[in-house]
This record gives structure tokens, C-alpha cells and sequence, in this order.
């Protein structure tokens, strides 16, 4: 091929999506990068380079490392609940049970709406709703808020974020059996294979790849909760569900130290970028080349 | 099948609900015609005289106004639209959305190369801001109408006060004298030990928890925490006295007086929370509708509270109104007598990026809302504002600001504002929830308030 | 769609049983829009003292939050705007991702590596730690904040990774290279080749990217309140601000609201689905 052709093949194919990509994401992120060097903080005129003062400050910062602890628990609890029951529900979805697109539509609907109207609806069942529920049937587990007790908002902070991914996954899963051959599924049928052999053997084989996209797409929105946690809790009680992007928020703008978080957003960036890419790494050994 | 359902389920959506909202119809009972974003009860604005000298060189340009006190959005807007008609300038009210703090809305917008020409902003946001980006105000003719309330950094000052706003414990009248029948004086409640003795009866009357107490860590670390700086001596320089203290360790917060006195008080409502099972999961709408229906007497908050109670029922000439939060016995202490009262939110200017035609464009309206007959009016009775402004003659409607209001005309109001960095009523209130909810003791509390100033 | 099969009583209990626990999950996931729907009628009141009851129980049923949410928002011109927003950033970011994707997995070469790797890398940035960087750049450097296609231009831009990486992997697995050679045997030029060959095969994958940023958009809040500020360029949610108070949150006319942002997105999302599965039946089959 002539090189003048690939030149006009980069520049069709390429170029746009690249120049939107790189104009929108990663100069403002070098930016920001660079900007963790300086003492600018978002109003003054001046930017002096302080060096890395700024990352001696996140080290300093105790509540930064207690919030990111607790968003490691979260993102455990979500990666695992989220895959298992997407990928339950998404085998279902298409074995051909009456309704299924019907559920697959209802399914989906926590995607609708977005994340901070969606905690808001949440808080409100959780307050208001269920209390009333409790209060009208004396059931104990709702008498009082969850959201009023760390651990249950803890709780209600997981279930929500299960609600919502889950569909999203769902709808991957149910790509991803539609994929597979119908002739794989019957053959392991005929074989007489029974439920878990099947699944082990066959099934996760060669669902490995849609699991890789779940699981990362998972890890990284799990990591980076943000207007959930905001909408449903905001970090309360007592600042003890706050997760980690929302104390860089609250450290870069309600602390009014913009230097320290906008270097703890790089290092949060900076940690799910290693565990993602293990996970990446891993599951795709485990991928069947198709 | 499915997807028959599927098609009859979006037309049945659509048409309900585009159709009914497109023609405004209604069907089931009739309901209250209230409004709870349009300011209730409108007093008719007069506006046949207005005497005030519009700059006709100015009309046509365009202002933006950004706003951070949302129960006054469509006030605004509103006040907006008139001025407009009358001066030919247009302001934009910009809202800024719970969640969204303020701060960094203005500093987005900075950033963005398009700041707001004016922004309602809270005291510590001014300090922070007012050197880098504010037009200095002090040579504007409003500064000598509201002396008392000007926030000076460093001599200079950069902010209009918008407004005045009180807490303390808010009454419902009714509710006390039906309950106990019998005349109720709130000026006969002077102590501690008479608030208590008030509840005790209320309790045997039938009530059982009289008291609503916010959960919300702005409620509980900024509203009522900071009572332990303002109740010093009662006036801002005091406040700053017993901060620097606190900060550099001269008070020991275990000795001081204000803080044991604010955390016997803060029992006593505790003890009496209608929310007592679960304090945290208290709502804040729900504590309207109860002080307005009677299930309790008093609510913990201030004049803004006004549209929730107006909302839950509450009706303007009811009798509303606020009781001291009493620190102790003693009768002659004034923390027992006044209710705190201060310009809680200020105008601050753009100096930055504004033109020369959008500063006098901006500070025309702000003169506009002091000077002319229309904008006092529509400050007190549109927004329902308690103007900090001496030659404004108009009277609050609302009862809880009437009663702020006469409290700042008799000399029962003290004006000391604590000048806090902006995370204290976030840190500390997380720290007071813990308080409230019985998880820590008074000594951790006040570990926490030592080890918050320590970090600054 | 239901396929019959052949099964004994063993796959019915089975079929029953899935069926049965289905159904509850699906009535646990609608709960809170059960809730939504059913108190979006309701006024305040009712709403904070019997969130649970149901509409007959109570005295003031009505429409009244939604001729309110409706006005307010301006409606109308709101949802013009997230037409206008939605629409643009989602056809152009599909047709740049998929041409992207396709030319990362045709040219194996450094560049078009690298570029992958950042990009997927990219997809965990968070937001928080580009929001000032890029209004500065945008705002204050090149002044061109406030308007839709700067909007629409970065909605492309930060959902660009996330559509190569899937595009790339879809392409990767179902478009064989030897369709492409027999049409270049043709005559064809690249970019018919691309659009006339591999394009329509993406069916499935472009459907789903579709809804899935289209969505994405549709409901955004954080950027767009962070490029438009002029009241007449507001989008859906943008326009439900200011419903939510400072102390407390109007919930009949947020539910409301709710609903109306939400309904357009359902109308599609009902109209597309026959496109997915039977875009992904005809990808499965090959």
C-alpha cells in the first residue's frame, strides 16, 4: 500500500475521533496533571510551581485515604453482585422465556435516569418509604433510616449501585449469549452435561470476553462513584459513606485546597488504572480467541 | 405479544402524560391552589410612584445574576422582569442546584472566561473571593444605610448585604395555648430552666416530643455549633477573638464556659426530639408539617424556614416567632435575651471581566433595590427579605420574619457573624450528627472541634 | 420471540421457577418508579406523610405538579435543546468511533496502539479531575463556552474511548477481513468499502451504542451545567434545577419532571429495542 493512501486513510478513519478524543480529554487532563505542580488555586491569577508539595498534602490527608479504603469494600461488593446477577438474569433473558423482552426493557429502566435524580428517588424510598413501611408493619429492619446508620447507608449505597449497573450489564450479558451459537447450547444439552459442568465448561469459556467488558466497565464506574453517592447519602451519616471521588471533590471545593485534590484525583486515576488493567490482563488470558 | 404491550405502554405514557400536562387539565379532588416555589401570599406591589433615576444610557445591556438562595428563584426572576421593564437592563438569574456548592459554581465560571456580573453569595465565599475578583463597593450610597451589616476585607468593603436572617427556636402560639390552655408570653420564657419547665408542661398537656431538631449538617454545624463563637461577647470581633483562641490553643474548649453551656442546651432539645428514635433520619419537611399541624411546638431554624411552614399549611397572620437559645440561668445574659440576627448573604461584583457598562449596569439595580420604591418593595414582599437597610419602610409579611424583624428594631437582636473556613459546618456538623445520634460523648466531640481548627 | 423447545416436565418446573423469581426481581427493580409515578400525583403533603399510600386514599390527586414541572422547565424549549444535543453528539460520535475502531483494528501499527491503550485508559479518568482544566481551556482560553456545539463537541469527546473500545472489540470478533478483500478485488475505495460493507454489519453494536450515549447525553447533568449557562440553551435536566431547593426538595414536581425528561428516552429506547435484538439475532447468525 502507498504511504500517500494511508496518509488519506488516517485522515478519514482517524483523525476525527482522535482530534475529538485528545482535544477534549487528554490536554485538559495533562493540564490538570501539570496543575498538581502548582499552588493555583482555581481563582488566583498567578501559578507558582510548588513542586510536590501537593502530593505531600494527600499523604497528610488521613480522611483521603479512610474514604478510599471504604470505596475499595464498595467496588468489591458492587463488581461481584453486579456480574452475578447481570449474568444470571442476562442467561435467562434468552433462553427464550415468554415476556423477555418485556424484561429486558424493565430491566434496563434504572438506565434511564440519571445518577443524581436517581439517588434523590432512592433517598426518598429509603426515608420516607420505607420508615413508612416499617412503621405501619413494626418490621425492624426499616423502623428507622438506613440512610441514619453507617453501615446500613453503606448498604443502601451498594444496593443502589447493584440496582442500576446491573441493567447496564444485563444488557451486554444478553448480547453476549445471543452471540454464542444455539448449537453450542443444545450440544451441551444433548451431552447430557449437567448445570455446573456446563456453565464451567463451556458457558464462561466463551463468555469471557463480555465478562472482561463487564468487569472493567464495572471496576472503573464502581471506583469513580460520584452522584449516587452525592444524591443518596452525601457521605452521611457523619461523613462515614463518603467515597473517594467525592472527597476529591469536596477537598478541591469545599475545602478550597484545589492543588491536593486535584493530586488525589491522579492518584485515584492512577490506582484504578493498575487494578483495572490487572483485571484487564487477567481475564483476557482467559478469553477463547473467537 | 410483547412488543404490543410494549407500543400500547409508551402510548398510554405519552398520552397521559404529554397530553394532560400540554393542556393543563386535572381530574381527581380539588387541591390547594399553593405554590410552594412562587412566594406565597403576594402582597400587590405598588408601583404607581418611582421616582428613580434610570441611566437610559445603560438599557440594553445585559446582566447576569447568580443565585444561590433557591426559595427566592422565582422571586427574583420576577423582580428581575420589572426592573427590566422600568431601566431597559436585563439580569439573567442564574440558579445554582443543591449539591452544587456555590463556590464552585463561581469558580467554574470564572475559570470559563463567563462570570456572573453578580453573585449572591455566604460571607466566607466573599473573603475568599472579594481580593482577587470583586469590584470594591465602598463608595457606593447604600454602604451608609446598612452600616451595621457591611463585611469589610480588610477596610475594604465588596459586598451589598442582600438581607438579614435570624434563627433560634421558632414557637407556634397556637399550639402552646391549646395545649396548656392558657395565654402564651414568650418574653416570660427567660431562662434555661423556664424553657424546660415550658416543655415539661407541654409533655403533660399531651405533647409528647415538643421539639424538632434538623439533622442536616448545615443545620447542626453551622446554625447551632456556631452559637459557641457568636455568644463570646455578641458581636463579630468577639467571635474572632474566641476562634483565634480556639486555634492557637489559649481555650481550652473543656473549660470554656459558651461550650458546656451550647451542649446543655442542645440536650435539652435532644432530649425532647420528636425525632428521639431515630435523630438522623429526621426530615425537614416533615418538621414543618409538624410545628404547623401541632405535633410539635418549636422547630430549631431560622426566618428562611417561612415558605416550608407556609407550604405545610401554616397561614401568614398565625402567630410564629423566635425564643433565644438559652445558654444558662442567668437572666441578664444577653444570650438569653437576643435572638442572632446578621447578613447571612451578600451581592458580591465582578471586577474582573465585566465591562464598564455591565459594573454600572449592576450597580444600578443594586442601588434600585435600596433607593427606588418598587425594588424596596419587591425586596420585602416579593422576595421576602428582611432588608438590612435603614430607609426601607416596608414590613416583612411573613410572621417569622416580622418577629426577626422586630427583634433588629427593639435591640433584641445581636449581629455577630463567625467568619469560619468553608468546610467547618461540613466537618463539624459531621461531628455534632455524631452528638445527636448519641455515637460519641462530649469529650470526643470536643476532640474533634480541637482537632478540626489544629488542621487549619 | 419464545422459541418452543422440546423438554420434558423437568424444564417446565425449571421455566416456572426462573419465571416466578424473575418476576419478583423485575417488581423489586420497578419498585421505585412505581413510587415515582404514584407520588408525581400527589401534592407535598401527602407525599412526605404517606409516601406509600395509594392515589385513592388520599384528598389532592392531580396533574397540578406536572402543569408546573411543565412550565417551569420551559419544556418545550428544553427538550428542543436535548434533541438538538442528544442527536448531534450521537450519530457523530457513532460514525467517528466506529471508523476509528475499525482503522485501530485493520492498521496494527504503534500509533493506532497507543492510541487504543490511552483511550481505555482514559475511560477511568475522573471527571473531577478534568472539570476545571477543561472550562479554563475552553472559557477562558478560546472563549467558547455557552454555546451547543461546543457541547455537542465534547460529549463526543468524552464518550469517544468508551465507543472505540466497544466498536473495537465487536469488530474485532464479527467482521471478517475477507469480505473487505473481495470488495477491494472490486474496486472499491476504503470508504466504500467501510460504509457499504462493514457498516451495516455493526447493526447490533451501533444500536446498542446508540441508546447506550444517547443516554449518556441525554441525561448528563455535570457537564452541561458546566458549558451552558444561558437560559435559553438548557437542556432537560438542566431545566429541573431549580426544583431543588436549598433546604428542602419540591419531590411532586421533581417526579414529575422526572418523568417528563425520562419519557422521550423510553419512546426510543421502546423503538430501538426491536432494533437490537433482531440487529443481534442477524449478527449471531453471520
Amino acid at each position: 500500500m502507498k504511504s500517500k493512501d494511508r496518509m488519506k486513510d488516517f485522515g478519514i478513519f482517524a483523525l476525527p475521533g482522535m482530534f475529538c478524543f485528545f482535544t477534549v480529554v487528554m490536554i485538559p487532563f495533562i493540564y490538570g496533571i501539570y496543575l498538581t505542580f502548582t499552588d493555583w488555586n482555581g481563582v488566583s491569577q498567578v501559578k507558582n510551581f510548588i513542586g510536590i508539595k501537593n502530593f505531600v498534602g494527600v499523604i497528610r490527608d488521613t480522611q483521603f485515604w479512610v474514604s478510599l479504603l471504604l470505596t475499595f469494600q464498595y467496588v468489591i461488593l458492587v463488581v461481584i453482585l453486579v456480574n452475578i446477577i447481570a449474568f444470571a438474569i442476562g442467561f435467562l433473558l434468552t433462553r427464550g422465556i415468554k415476556g423477555q423482552n418485556f424484561f429486558r426493557t424493565g430491566f434496563f429502566t434504572p438506565n434511564l435516569i440519571g445518577g443524581i435524580v436517581l439517588g434523590y428517588i432512592w433517598q426518598f424510598v429509603f426515608s420516607r418509604v420505607l420508615v413508612g413501611i416499617g412503621e405501619n408493619t413494626g418490621w425492624g429492619l426499616f423502623e428507622s433510616s438506613w440512610l441514619s446508620e453507617p453501615d446500613k447507608a453503606f448498604a443502601a449505597l451498594v444496593l443502589v449501585s447493584v440496582w442500576q449497573l446491573s441493567g447496564y450489564m444485563i444488557l451486554i450479558y444478553v448480547a453476549g449469549f445471543m452471540g454464542l451459537s444455539e448449537d453450542v447450547m443444545e450440544a451441551a444439552s444433548i451431552d447430557g452435561a449437567s448445570g455446573w459442568v456446563k456453565l464451567k465448561n463451556i458457558i464462561l469459556p466463551l463468555m469471557m470476553s463480555s465478562i472482561t467488558i463487564c468487569l472493567f466497565l464495572t471496576l472503573s464506574r464502581a471506583f469513580m462513584v460520584y452522584d449516587m453517592n452525592l444524591s443518596l447519602t452525601a457521605g452521611g451519616p457523619y461523613g462515614s459513606t463518603e467515597m473517594a471521588a467525592m472527597h476529591v471533590y469536596e477537598k478541591a471545593f469545599t475545602s478550597r485546597q484545589f492543588g491536593i485534590g486535584q493530586a488525589e484525583a491522579l492518584i485515584l486515576f492512577l490506582v484504578v488504572a493498575c487494578i483495572s488493567g490487572l483485571q484487564v490482563y487477567l481475564t483476557k488470558k482467559q478469553e477463547v480467541e473467537a | 405479544m410483547t412488543r404490543k404491550m410494549m407500543r400500547f405502554l409508551t402510548l398510554l405514557f405519552m398520552s397521559v402524560f404529554v397530553v394532560t400536562a400540554l393542556t393543563g387539565c386535572r381530574f381527581g379532588f380539588a387541591s390547594d391552589p399553593d405554590d410552594p416555589n412562587a412566594v406565597t401570599e403576594q402582597v400587590p406591589i405598588d408601583t404607581s410612584v418611582d421616582t428613580f433615576p434610570y441611566d437610559s444610557g445603560l438599557a440594553g445591556t445585559d446582566i447576569v445574576l447568580l443565585n444561590t438562595k433557591a426559595e427566592i428563584q422565582v422571586a427574583l426572576e420576577e423582580m428581575a422582569q420589572v426592573f427590566e421593564e422600568r431601566s431597559g437592563v436585563h439580569v439573567e438569574v442564574m440558579p445554582v442546584m443543591d449539591g452544587e456548592s456555590p463556590y464552585t459554581k463561581v469558580v467554574s465560571l470564572y475559570n470559563s472566561g463567563n462570570p456572573p456580573t453578580l453573585s449572591i453569595l455566604d460571607t466566607t465565599d466573599v473573603i475568599a473571593l472579594a481580593q482577587e475578583k470583586a469590584e470594591e463597593l465602598g463608595g457606593e450610597a447604600w454602604t451608609a444605610e446598612a452600616e451595621e451589616y457591611l463585611t469589610k476585607v480588610d477596610g475594604v468593603v465588596y459586598s451589598f448585604p442582600l438581607c438579614i436572617e435570624g434563627r433560634g427556636i421558632i414557637y407556634n402560639k397556637a399550639v402552646i395555648e391549646n395545649a396548656l390552655k392558657e395565654e402564651f408570653d414568650p418574653s416570660a420564657v427567660k431562662t434555661q430552666e423556664d424553657f424546660v419547665t415550658l416543655l415539661d408542661r407541654l409533655v403533660q398537656a399531651g405533647i409528647e416530643k415538643p421539639v424538632s431538631m434538623a439533622k442536616e449538617d448545615w443545620s447542626l454545624g453551622a446554625h447551632q455549633l456556631q452559637y459557641i463563637y457568636e455568644t463570646y461577647d455578641g458581636t463579630s470581633e468577639g467571635t474572632q477573638k474566641v476562634i483565634e483562641g480556639i486555634k492557637n490553643g489559649e481555650i481550652q474548649l473543656s473549660e470554656y464556659q459558651r461550650l458546656n453551656e451550647f451542649l446543655n442546651m442542645f440536650d435539652i432539645l435532644k432530649k425532647y426530639n420528636v425525632a428521639w428514635k431515630d435523630p438522623l433520619g429526621a426530615d425537614y419537611d416533615e418538621m414543618a408539617i409538624d410545628l404547623a399541624d401541632g405535633k410539635t411546638a418549636f422547630w430549631f431554624n431560622g426566618n428562611w424556614a417561612w415558605p416550608n411552614l407556609s407550604e405545610a399549611g401554616a397561614q401568614s397572620d398565625e402567630e410564629y416567632g423566635f425564643l433565644p437559645y438559652f445558654l444558662n440561668n442567668d437572666e441578664s445574659d444577653f444570650a438569653n435575651q437576643m435572638i442572632q440576627g446578621s447578613p447571612s448573604k451578600q451581592i458580591m461584583m465582578d471586577g474582573r471581566m465585566a465591562s464598564e457598562a455591565q459594573k454600572a449596569a449592576a450597580k444600578e439595580f443594586l442601588n434600585w433595590i435600596v433607593y427606588s420604591e418598587v425594588g424596596q418593595q419587591m425586596l420585602v414582599r416579593t422576595c421576602n427579605l428582611i432588608p438590612p437597610f435603614k430607609n426601607n419602610p416596608y414590613e416583612p409579611g411573613d410572621p417569622l420574619s416580622r418577629d426577626i424583624y422586630e427583634h433588629v428594631q427593639t435591640g433584641r437582636a445581636f449581629n455577630a457573624s463567625a467568619i469560619v473556613p468553608n468546610d467547618h459546618w461540613s466537618v463539624l456538623g459531621g461531628a455534632m450528627q455524631k452528638y445527636l445520634a448519641d455515637r460519641c460523648d462530649r469529650e470526643e466531640f470536643m476532640q474533634s472541634i480541637t482537632r478540626y481548627w489544629k488542621e487549619q | 420471540m419464545g422459541k418452543t423447545r422440546i423438554g420434558g416436565n423437568k424444564r417446565h418446573i425449571v421455566n416456572f421457577l426462573s419465571m416466578t423469581g424473575l418476576t419478583l426481581i423485575f417488581i423489586a427493580y420497578m419498585f421505585p418508579f412505581l413510587m415515582v409515578i404514584i407520588n408525581s400525583l400527589k401534592q407535598k403533603r401527602d407525599i412526605i406523610k404517606s409516601p406509600f399510600s395509594w392515589l385513592f386514599t388520599i384528598k389532592g390527586l392531580s396533574f397540578d405538579n406536572f402543569v408546573k414541572a411543565f412550565t417551569q422547565m420551559d419544556f418545550l424549549n428544553a427538550i428542543k435543546n436535548s434533541l438538538f444535543v442528544t442527536g448531534s453528539a450521537t450519530i457523530l460520535v457513532t460514525v467517528f468511533a466506529a471508523m476509528l475502531a475499525y482503522y485501530i483494528v485493520r492498521h496494527r501499527n504503534a500509533m493506532s496502539k497507543v492510541t487504543f491503550v490511552l483511550m481505555v485508559a482514559s475511560m477511568i479518568i475522573p471527571f473531577q479531575a478534568i472539570m476545571i482544566p477543561l472550562v479554563s481551556i475552553y472559557g477562558g482560553t478560546l472563549n467558547i463556552l455557552n454555546h451547543r456545539p461546543t457541547l455537542i463537541f465534547m460529549h463526543v469527546g468524552f464518550s469517544m474511548s468508551m465507543s472505540v473500545f466497544m466498536f473495537h472489540g465487536y469488530i474485532k470478533g464479527n467482521v471478517p477481513i475477507a469480505l473487505e478483500e473481495a470488495a477491494c478485488i472490486d474496486g472499491c475505495t476504503h470508504v466504500q468499502t467501510f460504509f457499504k460493507i462493514v457498516f451495516p454489519l455493526l447493526k447490533p453494536i451501533i444500536s446498542t451504542m446508540v441508546i447506550l450515549n444517547a443516554l449518556a447525553f441525554w441525561n448528563d447533568f455535570l457537564l452541561p451545567s458546566l458549558v451552558l449557562t444561558d437560559k435559553k440553551l438548557l437542556t432537560l435536566p438542566l431545566s429541573t434545577y431549580s426544583f431543588y431547593g436549598t433546604y428542602s426538595a419540591d419531590y411532586g414536581t421533581i417526579m414529575a419532571g422526572l418523568l417528563l425528561c425520562v419519557l422521550p428516552i423510553l419512546i426510543l429506547y421502546v423503538v430501538l429495542q426491536k432494533q437490537i435484538i433482531g440487529g443481534v439475532v442477524a449478527g449471531a447468525v453471520k
